[in-house]
């Protein structure tokens, strides 16, 4: 039986309080950034716009021994005390040894296993399925209810709640915290409607606070100790006291607590290869100072917020081959498409992220769409040919060069419009409110477009 | 070495993102007794301009464009460092406009209010960056005791959207809103937003919110 996390939990929040003081401009512009390029040129890391999916095991050797030297060398910076919490190398590989590469998520007859994939797995990714957006809140019970009703969820996570019986949600306010207990319970009610009361409910995107997040643990009616919690980062490789109070909680209450974290592909990562170095540092991270027992992780470009571009896909592929390679780590790539629903778009995206991060060891967390900024706008169906896709490709038992053909071939369908997607349309105009089912025109859209990637040699179930 | 070739390593160096070399050369340029106004716009505001094109084709990314900015911050401290106040005085009549810029309370997403800042500093602009997650009486103090032309608040979750609002309302009650420009953006903000809150600007992205706030300075100084 595997014991961590937590990871010598007393330990780590004494050194919270005794690392080297930092300031955020030094942590960010004179001990990441010089770290990241002078590993960048010692190990000779270079981004191949033609190999989106590369089969190169070497190179996702290199890039784990770079960002392990990088995690060693920059550590976490607290934002709430400009401290740095650093590690030895011993410490980092004791917490490895004994970490779980398999979890059980959920309840009952609906629990899960959440387990580590490797390349080319033979085993199918965990899908959690998610919105990952505002919603208004009349519709909150139907837009969940049409996530929670998908075959292949294996955990859901509802719409974010940003007005509460019409009253504006303010973060850090007392109204979160209630919003955030009606979130918990509505989300826990639409379980039980659709047949499925011990599925794992990530819990609970209202909540951003500490005091929120507290408050909807209850196993009756709110987060249960068998539902994944999140224990943000942020970027690059920061944490702060609030963050941190989630985690003690969570491993007190008995949650299953996962990191969240995006670099930002052209922030203080820089290009490709630093975005991909400082993913995998991320996941170091999540288990040294986020004590998860799993992560989310979702690079995304800094201006327009997806991750369906080559340089993205790229990042996600060798970042998850270097995980499955070197680590015990449990993480599900989260996708992120410029396009909004009911596009064709948006469809080929979300192929190409299920796709190629299956192959290269991921589980999925599909999808955030529209450059996750426009409230409503996101539906299963984009979610579900991801995950479809996915599954695909491993009952098709795909390889890695036979995949990056394929992601090319998808991509070519819309790298001209990122940048300028179409915006798409609501749930509410792509779904039936009171039979929770899609519309004519988005389910022919998705039929066309899945028999069209079929047609082009794209598996999907 | 001549006038024209100094200033042209001043720029160099800024876009190297050079700070050391930006302070030396701006040291031999007040020693030289360069007119200042000269180097500002041929050496600082040229060097900023290439920054600011590569940040934009993503040749450069976040890290050089702060690093830019602090080798125009040395350089130009050395070069108002010797000058007579009456110059002082000149040299500060065109800076473009002075911008507070902060991430609402209860955000601790900064990245995109650290772009803004960047840029606006590379374009012109007097920039007092408060940091994340910034109390919202904490700000408007800050901009009446600067003079500041414009308030820049940025918010990437919508449930902190509302302190954008809650800036304005501070300014409407303490009868100061018509002192400041107010521009919001962020993820989840959009034009809607802006004008339901009454700010003055929205702009999706950090280049554009950088032209905007330039035409609304000058818009106001046109009265």
């Amino acid at each position: 039986m595997k014991m961590v996390p937590p990871w010598r939990l007393n330990q780590l929040l004494e050194r919270v309080e005794t690392g080297p003081i930092c300031t955020e401009r030094d942590f960010d512009l004179r001990i990441l950034y010089p770290k990241l390029r002078s590993l960048i040129k010692e190990y000779d890391l270079k981004f191949d716009p033609e190999e989106i999916v590369p089969s190169d095991d070497s190179l996702a050797d290199d890039l784990w021994n770079a960002a392990w030297d990088l995690y060693l060398d920059v550590g976490t910076l607290c934002l709430s005390n400009h401290r740095r919490i650093l590690f030895e190398e011993s410490e980092i590989k004791e917490a490895m040894r004994f970490s779980s590469s398999e979890i059980t998520v959920g309840t009952g007859r609906d629990a899960r296993r959440m387990g580590k994939r490797e390349i080319e797995d033979t085993r199918t990714p965990h899908c959690i399925l998610s919105p990952d957006i505002t919603c208004d809140e009349e519709i909150f019970t139907p837009y969940t209810i049409a996530y929670l009703q998908e075959p292949l969820a294996d955990g859901v996570c509802a719409p974010i709640l940003d007005t509460i019986e019409g009253i504006p949600i303010k973060s850090g306010s007392p109204m979160e915290v209630k919003a955030s207990i009606a979130h918990a319970m509505m989300f826990r009610e639409a379980a039980r409607r659709v047949g499925k009361p011990g599925l794992n409910l990530q819990s609970v995107g209202t909540a951003e606070s500490d005091a929120a997040q507290i408050a909807v643990s209850n196993p009756e009616w709110g987060a249960r100790p068998s539902d994944t919690r999140f224990v943000p980062s942020i970027a690059e490789l920061k944490i702060d006291y609030s963050l941190l109070n989630k985690m003690v909680h969570f491993h007190q209450y008995g949650g299953i607590p996962g990191a969240l974290f995006g670099p930002l592909y052209g922030g203080y990562s820089g290009g490709a290869e630093g975005t991909a170095l400082v993913g995998i540092a991320f996941h170091i991270m999540a288990l040294m100072v986020n004590q998860t027992y799993w992560s989310l992780y979702f690079p995304i470009h800094f201006r327009y917020s997806y991750n369906t571009s080559r340089e993205l896909l790229w990042v996600l592929s060798v970042t998850y081959q270097a995980l499955s390679r070197n680590t015990p780590f449990i993480s599900l790539s989260g996708g992120f498409t410029d396009a909004g629903p009911c596009t064709p778009m948006v469809l080929y995206e979300a192929a190409a992220h299920g796709l190629a991060s299956t192959v290269s060891g991921a589980n999925l967390w599909e999808i955030a769409t529209a450059e996750n900024k426009h409230k409503n706008r996101a539906t299963p169906l984009e979610a579900r040919l991801a995950c479809e896709v996915g599954y695909g490709s491993v009952e098709e038992r795909l390889k890695r060069e036979d995949a990056n053909e394929l992601v090319k071939g998808i991509i070519a369908k819309y790298e001209g419009k990122l940048g300028n997607a179409p915006l798409g349309k609501m749930f509410q105009e792509c779904y039936d409110l009171k039979t929770i089912t899609p519309s004519k025109e988005y389910l022919d859209l998705y039929e066309g477009i899945k028999k069209e990637l079929g047609d082009m040699g794209v598996p999907s179930i | 070495m001549t006038e024209n070739a100094l200033i042209e390593r001043l720029k160099e160096s800024i876009i190297a993102y050079d700070e050391d070399e930006a302070r030396k050369v701006a040291e031999e340029i007040v020693t030289a007794d360069i007119d200042p106004l000269k180097v500002i716009e041929e050496g600082i505001s040229s060097g900023a301009n290439v920054v600011s094109d590569k940040f934009e084709s993503e040749e450069y990314y976040l890290p050089e464009l702060m690093l830019a900015g602090e080798a125009m911050q040395a350089a130009s401290e050395v070069l108002m460092g010797g000058l007579s106040n009456e110059k002082r005085d000149e040299m500060e009549a065109r800076t473009v406009g002075t911008a507070i810029t902060a991430t609402v309370f209860g955000d601790i997403h900064d990245i995109g209010k650290n772009i803004l800042s960047m840029l606006l500093t590379v374009n012109g602009f007097k920039v007092i960056d408060l940091g994340r997650g910034v109390d919202s009486m904490e700000i408007v103090q800050r901009a009446r005791e600067y003079k500041a032309d414009i308030i820049a608040l940025s918010a990437l979750m919508t449930t902190t959207m509302p302190s954008q609002k809650e800036v304005i309302d501070i300014l409407e009650a303490m009868e100061t809103r018509d002192e400041f420009i107010v521009m919001v953006g962020g993820g989840s903000t959009s034009l809607l937003w802006a004008d339901e809150i009454g700010a003055d600007g929205w702009a999706e992205i950090a280049p554009k919110a950088v032209e905007l706030a330039k035409e609304l300075v000058e818009k106001r100084r046109r009265g």
